[in-house]
């Protein structure tokens, strides 16, 4: 339809340039449009004169009419015309590149295969077409590029499809061949995380179009997808987990799905949800306990629904390092009180926490519980070195002045939070927070709440407390497993004893419990925030033990759940002085990992100078060790790449040493899984299709459309090419534009009498 | 707006009530022992992070064998109390009230606002079962309990009728030298006897046949004191009498330090 008004293909007019091929400059062009419009202007006066019957609008609208007339058959003409590059026949190459992943062996509607309906378009017509003019690579595409004679060698066996780095590989070859264009035959099912701006850039750089023909349905009719599992990649034993449960679904809106976690064959957790409507992301909260040291491999699936289509998409794996270590916190409380005692005997049975605690009893003495091997002895009170306070994953600050701490001290517990990454917990109290002179403290910056400018902020009186909206989701105030029921029983838990003003929560800080004084009003009662590699909060109260212990029956553990998870929170992400990360621990058809390693020495400054080195074991008896290179950019940090030669589950630890010293050592753990990405995004990606396309100067085309594609192939600027001129002044469109003008001021004015 | 003022009223009181209720404000009682009534301090009725309880019980009527009629469990009361808590307020950084709390194994919940208790006499307390299974579950939920004041062989068999009935199966032991209650404040590996006040009208230290003083206690399931028992002394008129110049200084002293250890042992395990 578009070549019968315009007379070429759309490919010329996108691509092509306009010209006039009139010798006459263009200026008197305008000049002439214009002095033809002052004459009709002039024209149309004089008749509005004489006649009387054209006036106002009507003489304006006349008037235009004529003028557009004149203006189209002057531009006429100046001899328009489109310079077009048009590759030259049988001298450049078209790369015909097809999808040879799994997933072009869905079949959809028709019963037939992707690949099938990719075969049917190249052979009826396609490829002949493309033969006429120019020479045909065929290259098959999953998760590398390969050249292929004859279409019968696809048999989509790919495990995965990196159409990005598949591109790559065809810009290669077109450094050395006069590739003009590719053909690209796909659903769009890319694993790699689409296409990356480098890979535009390159294409658009040597300027070969990307034509793109796509196969499959753009939406499945009855299928549930995971999209997304996030676990914490660490943990310690025994503690409470969420994982975050992402899927979308087609075809089954408002019925109830079930998700489950599983460790091998153990249940961990189970959950219902009622699905959202389609095509909507939804993500749920699963909690489970991370058990004992060790890795786990978390199976987050739900349950195949009736009829679903495909449900290899139902579960996906992350792997979970708990790790075998026990956090130590300091707890410094300045008043021996009822608080201090309580939230030892709750913390007490967590293996995992090792409280060391001081205590002030009198004015000239201390009493240090419970100290540990890795720690200096702190007979003389709190830390005055900082190597012996990083020794300490959490801090707790009770009921004690901020002018107790030297101004070393308060320094030193700054760079706790902030480049050591611990985590600080105050308390509130007689001496502390804004009654402890924080606000006039080093320590004020530390703090998630902008403390009060008054004294007498810490009150005994009786308040309940009720959590916020970011509690009710939070693990620290997370009691019982049902949201609900878990709000339900914080509003009903007997008075706190007493409670302090905390003041305003600061921007970034997040509330999670409120007090609400039975005296009337409300306040934030726990308060958290990320602070520099760190974390705080601050729990207005020291009077806790009154309604969550004592009050409670013995078989309670409201109180010591709510500190141990507490306490948990406060230590479970303070890093150690070598920290093993890599990106991705679940490698989905991917060979590759990226593996990274940051390293500090004893006072937490980058150890850029260290030797680290990744020692790695892995299925079938892989032992391999790899040297970690210093990164450019970032000091202390040392990154490597390793090409896994083998599915499976892998150990990697890794060590670093400075000078002879051990600095120490971590272990990550990752699992390369072959065989499960083509299980997923199986519907045409439309949307990344049609914009390679139209980054690149190509088209999308679907099945159907695609016979033009061998006559608008051939207008590229990639190859060999030459430039023609196509004349537009014969293009039916222009006739028919000029008898749409004349005849409408025909029938106006007949309409208007005046004929 | 009447009927609102009427409803805001009775929802002011009931809340006044439910927290009265629940945690009971200061009280005095009558005490059994006319010298030892002491005047209410000025700062009696202010809340403070630390009170010292004393338990009321019922008593037995005649555990050697001769009528007695008067309340046991206010022996010493209040001055005893008074004297003791000013001097841990000196001695130690608690911020502790100048005044007890007298508690009662009621049933009510007020029991566990008052994590530590003390009791005199206990050679004449007589609990029922309800009371010893409070008091079970007060131990059990964090509390502790001090008991002093009891002499000779009858009074620690009566005693132990009633302690029997709250821990059937925890022993009594003697608490080893070695342990923290004597020295979280100050190392009392030394101690002795301390005498009530009738040695001085009798120059005995001792009461009945209770010729040794023994330092006992009972342990829960985390190796913790609970429960401590002070046999054959008097720590009670130590406290009392500590101002008069006639009672020894060195029994007064070592009275307080235990109490100092024993009120922080708690506050810390």
């Amino acid at each position: 339809m578009f070549e019968l008004f315009f007379k070429y293909p759309m490919a010329v007019f996108s691509r092509g340039t306009f010209v006039f091929l009139g010798g006459w400059p263009k200026w008197a062009l305008i000049a002439a449009i214009l002095v033809a419009a002052a004459g009709f202007g002039l024209l149309v006066r004089r008749m509005t004169a004489e006649r009387g019957r054209v006036h106002g609008a009507r003489s304006v609208a006349v008037w235009l009419l004529q003028t557009a007339l004149a203006s189209i058959l002057l531009l006429m003409l100046w001899h328009p015309a489109l310079s077009v590059a048009t590759l030259r026949p049988q001298q450049n190459i078209v790369a015909v590149v097809v999808d040879d992943s799994a997933s072009m062996a869905t079949r959809d509607a028709d019963g037939s295969s992707r690949r099938e309906a990719a075969e049917r378009v190249l052979n009826s017509g396609l490829i002949d077409s493309l033969q006429k003019k120019f020479q045909v690579r065929l290259y098959r595409l999953s998760d590398h590029l390969e050249r292929i004679q004859k279409l019968d060698q696809l048999n989509s066996s790919g495990q995965s499809t990196h159409i990005g780095d598949s591109l790559k590989e065809v810009l290669a070859d077109a450094s050395s061949l006069p590739i003009g264009a590719v053909v690209l035959l796909s659903d769009g099912a890319d694993n790699s995380g689409g296409i990356d701006l480098e890979t535009i850039s390159e294409i658009r750089r040597q300027r070969i179009p990307i034509h793109t023909i796509g196969f499959g349905r753009e939406k499945m009719a009855r299928d549930v997808e995971l999209t997304d599992v996030q676990a914490p990649q660490r943990a310690l034993p025994d503690s409470r987990l969420a994982v975050q449960v992402s899927f979308h679904q087609h075809g089954y809106a408002g019925q109830t799905a079930k998700i489950t976690l599983k460790d091998g064959n153990k249940v961990l957790a189970t959950r219902s949800v009622v699905m959202k409507a389609d095509g909507v992301e939804q993500t749920e909260s699963i909690l489970f306990n991370a058990g004992t040291a060790g890795v786990k491999t978390i199976e987050a699936s739900i349950d195949p629904l009736p009829n679903e289509e495909n449900v290899k998409n139902n579960q996906l794996i992350r792997l979970v390092n708990v790790d075998k270590r026990t956090a130590l916190v300091l707890y410094m409380e300045g008043e021996p009180r009822w608080e201090f005692k309580f939230l030892k005997r709750a913390v007490e049975d967590d293996r995992n926490l090792h409280l060391l605690t001081i205590l002030r009893t009198t004015q000239n003495k201390i009493y240090v519980q419970d100290e540990h091997n890795d720690v200096p002895k702190l007979k003389d009170g709190f830390p005055t070195r900082v190597e012996d306070l990083f020794q300490f994953d959490g801090l707790i600050i009770g009921s004690s002045e901020a002018a107790y701490f030297t101004s070393n001290q308060q320094q030193f517990i700054h760079d706790f939070v902030d480049r050591r990454g611990g985590g600080l917990l105050f308390l509130g109290g007689k001496d502390a927070l804004a009654d402890g002179g924080y606000k006039q403290s080093a320590l004020n910056d530390l703090l998630p709440v902008i403390l009060p400018d008054r004294k007498g902020t810490f009150v005994r009186a009786p308040a309940n407390v009720e959590l916020t909206n970011a509690g009710r989701d939070s693990l620290i105030t997370r009691i019982e497993e049902d949201p609900q029921k878990n709000a339900e029983k914080w509003r009903k838990m007997p008075y706190i004893l007493n409670f302090q003003d905390p003041g305003q929560p600061k921007p970034g800080a997040v509330v999670l419990m409120d007090g609400l004084p039975l005296q009337g009003g409300r306040f934030p009662l726990l308060i958290t925030e990320n602070y520099g590699r760190g974390r705080t909060a601050v729990f207005a109260t020291g009077g806790s033990w009154r309604g969550w212990q004592m009050q409670m029956p013995v078989s309670d553990m409201t109180h010591e759940m709510f500190y141990t998870q507490l306490l948990r929170w406060l230590v479970n992400d303070t890093p150690r002085r070598v920290v093993a990360s890599t990106p991705r621990q679940v490698l989905e058809d991917e060979a590759k990992v990226k593996l990274r390693a940051q390293v500090f020495g004893a006072t937490y400054l980058p150890a850029s100078d260290a030797t680290v080195e990744a020692h790695i074991l892995g299925p079938e008896g892989i032992a391999e060790t790899v040297e970690m290179r210093p990164d450019p950019v970032e000091p202390g940090v040392f990154t490597s790449e390793y090409t896994t030669p083998k599915a499976g589950s892998y150990l990697v630890e890794m060590t670093a040493k400075r000078a002879g010293e051990d600095l120490g050592r971590d272990t990550l753990t990752f699992r390369r899984e072959d065989g499960v990405a083509e299980n997923f995004k199986v519907e045409q990606n439309r949307e990344l299709l049609e914009k390679l396309a139209q980054e690149t100067g190509g088209r999308y085309y679907t099945p159907a459309e695609a016979r033009k594609l061998g006559e608008d192939i051939s207008y590229s600027d990639a190859g060999i090419t030459v430039r023609e001129t196509r004349d537009l002044w014969d293009m039916p469109a222009v006739f028919l534009l000029l008898l749409m003008l004349r005849s409408g001021e025909w029938l106006l004015r007949r309409k208007w009498g005046v004929i | 707006m009447r009927v609102r003022s009427v409803f805001l009223l009775v929802v002011a009181g009931f809340a006044t009530w439910g927290v009265l209720r629940a945690q009971r404000p200061f009280q005095q009682y009558q005490t059994a022992e006319e010298h030892a009534e002491y005047s209410i301090p000025s700062d009696a009725y202010e809340t403070h992070e630390w009170t010292r309880a004393r338990l009321a019980y019922p008593s037995i009527m005649a555990p050697h064998g001769y009528p007695d009629g008067y309340k046991r469990w206010t022996i010493d009361y209040p001055r005893s109390d008074r004297l003791l808590l000013k001097g841990i307020k000196r001695l130690t950084r608690i911020d502790a009230r100048s005044v007890e709390q007298v508690v009662f194994l009621d049933g009510s919940d007020d029991v566990y606002n008052w994590p530590l208790m003390y009791a005199v006499e206990v050679g004449y307390w007589n609990l029922t079962d309800e009371m010893a299974a409070q008091l079970r579950e007060y131990l059990l939920r964090g509390g502790f309990f001090m008991c002093d004041d009891f002499h000779g062989t009858i009074e620690w068999e009566n005693f132990m009728n009633s302690m029997r009935k709250v821990f059937p199966d925890r022993p009594v032991v003697d608490i080893d030298n070695k342990d923290p209650i004597f020295h979280v404040i100050y190392d009392l590996d030394d101690r002795f006897q301390v005498a009530g006040a009738q040695y001085l009208m009798t120059g005995r230290r001792y009461e009945y046949d209770g010729y040794e003083a023994k330092w006992r206690g009972i342990y829960d399931d985390k190796g913790r004191l609970m429960v401590v028992i002070c046999h054959n002394m008097d720590l009670g008129d130590a406290w009392e009498w500590s101002d008069d110049p006639r009672y020894p200084e060195k029994w007064a002293s070592l009275a307080y330090r235990i109490a100092c250890n024993y009120f922080m042992y708690d506050l810390s395990h």
